[in-house]
């Protein structure tokens, strides 16, 4: 009677699971996260391939790609040279950089009763982020919002706590327009910050920030309009205030050549018209599928690759109605030569 | 007059009594009344049947969690209860064993150490040689925090049986793991359920040990070496998120769970009673 009760159950369940078919683990950026779900969600109905993908943060999900134990990570800072030659050092393998999206990091902010989008220029983003300006009604603010009534609020700075590749573009920009934000900070997936609150991942930033009136923070585009949370233009290098959007992101990325590794920074643009906080976001993986122990099957390093080329092309149309850009074609042609590259036990598994 | 004063005293604190108990339930209260209030609106038919939608689109739901809550805490329940049985066994029956002394300070300590340390241990342990995440490993962290409360729940509850009944087995010329067997375990019945459940309530509140072993999954998933969902894991994710449909729905996960919790206690209560 037991017995039966134990057996019958787990049979059950175990065929359940192999019938599900083919799974993918995926972890990383919370960035892409709302467009990835749409992705998967979309292709596990196309395919039935079920991509499982835990938005826990680019540092989160480069340490899970060394600690082999998802198909895939995703980050939107790429991996220094230094990060990449432990890499191959330690798995005798390459690692694959492939961007499926651009984006914008723009500041929000939860200022009630303002409702023109605030204008700001680098050195005063990184002036608020050092500390240096604590109230919204400073001058140098209002220099830069002639005709917006400015309340004598403090301003309340929310950063990440996780390792993030919001972070890393949002500080490189930073140390790219502010000499002190250099010296004193610096770039990175996470840094010191001299002040502020943290979140947990885009979510927890944008999550504080909805809350806190007087707060200032940093979020991909996506989270700020899904959310409908305030954000500001920013001044770019050719000295024009730029809204995030498609058009603006699109031309900060208008690359003419691309590398084959794809490790591009889009920050400080020249562009006149580009949006000076972009950046490309990437997918992970290893060129040798068989040495990242999270691969049991060449059915799984199959299944990967299809996926990986479905978001290049196909799922690229889901980009724009996210905000997100999309590829442009030279990301897109690079993408397809670095793809083919991809080995499961010595073999090419296109 | 005297005795009028002892009266008024007596009554004075009475009141002290009262006030003192209500202010350690208000809280309790208060968060209940909370939780039911601002999840009550959560549950809905969706909720229960629909895995969840990408951030921004309303109208999924919490299944995988679910479902992924009931199978981690039960292969848990499982393990800690099989391994936390046998060390309350060894401590109370055989009370002179060596290795009784080493085991009542491992016990110790690790009902002290921080849950998210058993994700860490199952993560070293389980994940990284299994190569991925997998609702196994949470179950092993889940596990390892059950194991010292069922342990000394046990014991406590078999050093409560007369020793009596002990020889009057052994008089009968039963070998001793026959009457812990037959005799012991039977008569201790009710304490032990009542250990097992309130480890297992224990144990299924946690997010901490789950989020780098369990992992989260948006789809059902019934397979133990996959990822899985659980409710603590989607409460956690969900309730900082600024998506106002995951923050309800984290709430409504936080009433489910409140309210599975308070059942687990409740049958608690009731195995113990039937004692």
């Amino acid at each position: 009677m037991f017995k039966k009760l134990i057996i019958a159950p787990t049979v059950f369940i175990l065929g359940l699971a192999a019938a599900a078919g083919v799974s993918l683990n995926g972890a990383g950026a919370t960035f892409p996260y709302p467009l990835y779900a749409k992705y998967f969600d979309a292709y596990n109905k196309l395919t039935g391939v079920r991509v499982n993908y835990q938005s826990i943060g680019s540092g989160g999900g480069i340490r899970q790609l060394f600690a082999q134990t998802v198909h895939f990570g995703a980050s939107d800072a790429p991996l220094s040279d230094a990060k990449i030659a432990e890499f191959e050092k330690k798995f005798g393998t390459q690692l694959i950089h492939v961007p499926t999206a651009m984006g914008a990091v723009v500041p929000t902010y939860n200022l009630p009763g303002v409702s023109k989008p605030l204008n700001f220029s680098g050195p005063l983003l990184a002036a608020i982020f050092l500390g240096k300006v604590t109230k919204w009604n400073d001058p140098a603010i209002a220099k830069l919002n002639p005709g917006v009534r400015l309340l004598p609020l403090p301003i309340t700075v929310v950063h990440r706590s996780d390792g993030s590749g919001t972070t890393y573009i949002w500080t490189e920009y930073l140390a790219k327009v502010s000499p002190e934000w250099k010296a004193k900070v610096g770039v990175g997936k996470s840094v010191s910050w001299p002040v502020g609150l943290g979140g947990k991942g885009n979510e927890g930033v944008a999550g504080l920030v909805r809350q806190t009136p007087g707060a200032i923070g940093y979020n991909e585009l996506v989270y700020a309009v899904q959310n409908k949370i305030g954000f500001g233009a920013v001044q770019n290098r050719a000295g024009k205030f730029v809204l995030a959007s498609l058009e603006s992101v699109k031309a900060a990325a208008a690359l003419t050549d691309f590398p084959q590794d794809t490790r591009v920074s889009l920050t400080n643009t020249p562009a006149p018209e580009g949006y000076p906080i972009a950046s490309f976001t990437w997918i992970l993986v290893y060129r040798d599928l068989d040495k990242d122990r999270a691969f049991k099957s060449a059915a799984e390093a199959q299944a990967l690759v299809k996926l990986l080329e479905w978001i290049i092309h196909d799922g690229q149309q889901y980009n724009e109605s996210l905000h997100y850009g999309a590829l442009p074609e030279v990301a897109v042609k690079v993408n397809e030569s670095n793809l083919a590259k991809i080995r499961y036990n010595g073999m090419p598994v296109k | 007059m005297n005795l009028r004063r002892r009266y008024l005293r007596d009554r004075l604190m009475m009141v002290g009594l009262a006030l003192g108990t209500l202010l350690v339930l208000l809280p309790l209260l208060f968060i209940l009344a909370h939780v039911f209030i601002e999840g009550i609106g959560a549950l809905n038919w969706n909720f229960f049947t629909k895995p969840p939608k990408p951030p921004g689109e309303s109208g999924g739901g919490m299944l995988p969690a679910i479902v992924g809550t009931f199978y981690i805490d039960l292969m848990a329940l499982a393990m800690g209860g099989l391994l936390g049985l046998g060390g309350g066994v060894l401590m109370a029956e055989y009370p002179d064993h060596p290795i009784n002394r080493p085991l009542r300070l491992v016990a110790n300590v690790l009902g002290g150490v921080p849950a998210i340390l058993m994700g860490l241990f199952a993560f070293v342990v389980v994940v990284e040689p299994l190569g991925g995440f997998s609702a196994f490993s949470g179950a092993v962290a889940l596990a390892v925090l059950m194991i010292p409360i069922i342990m000394r729940s046990t014991e406590e509850v078999l050093k409560l049986l007369p020793w009596e009944l002990r020889e009057a087995g052994l008089a009968l010329g039963l070998p001793r793991w026959r009457v812990t067997l037959s005799l012991i375990l039977p008569a201790a019945k009710g304490g032990i359920i009542t250990g097992l459940l309130l480890a297992l309530a224990r144990a299924a509140g946690e997010a901490a040990p789950l989020l780098f072993t369990a992992f989260g999954n948006q789809f059902l998933s019934f397979d133990p070496l996959g990822p899985m969902d659980s409710l603590p894991l989607k409460i956690y994710v969900y309730a900082i998120s600024p998506y106002e449909d995951w923050v309800k729905q984290a709430w409504g996960a936080a009433l489910l769970l409140a309210l599975l919790l308070m059942l687990t206690n409740f049958l608690a209560r009731r195995a113990m009673r039937k004692r």
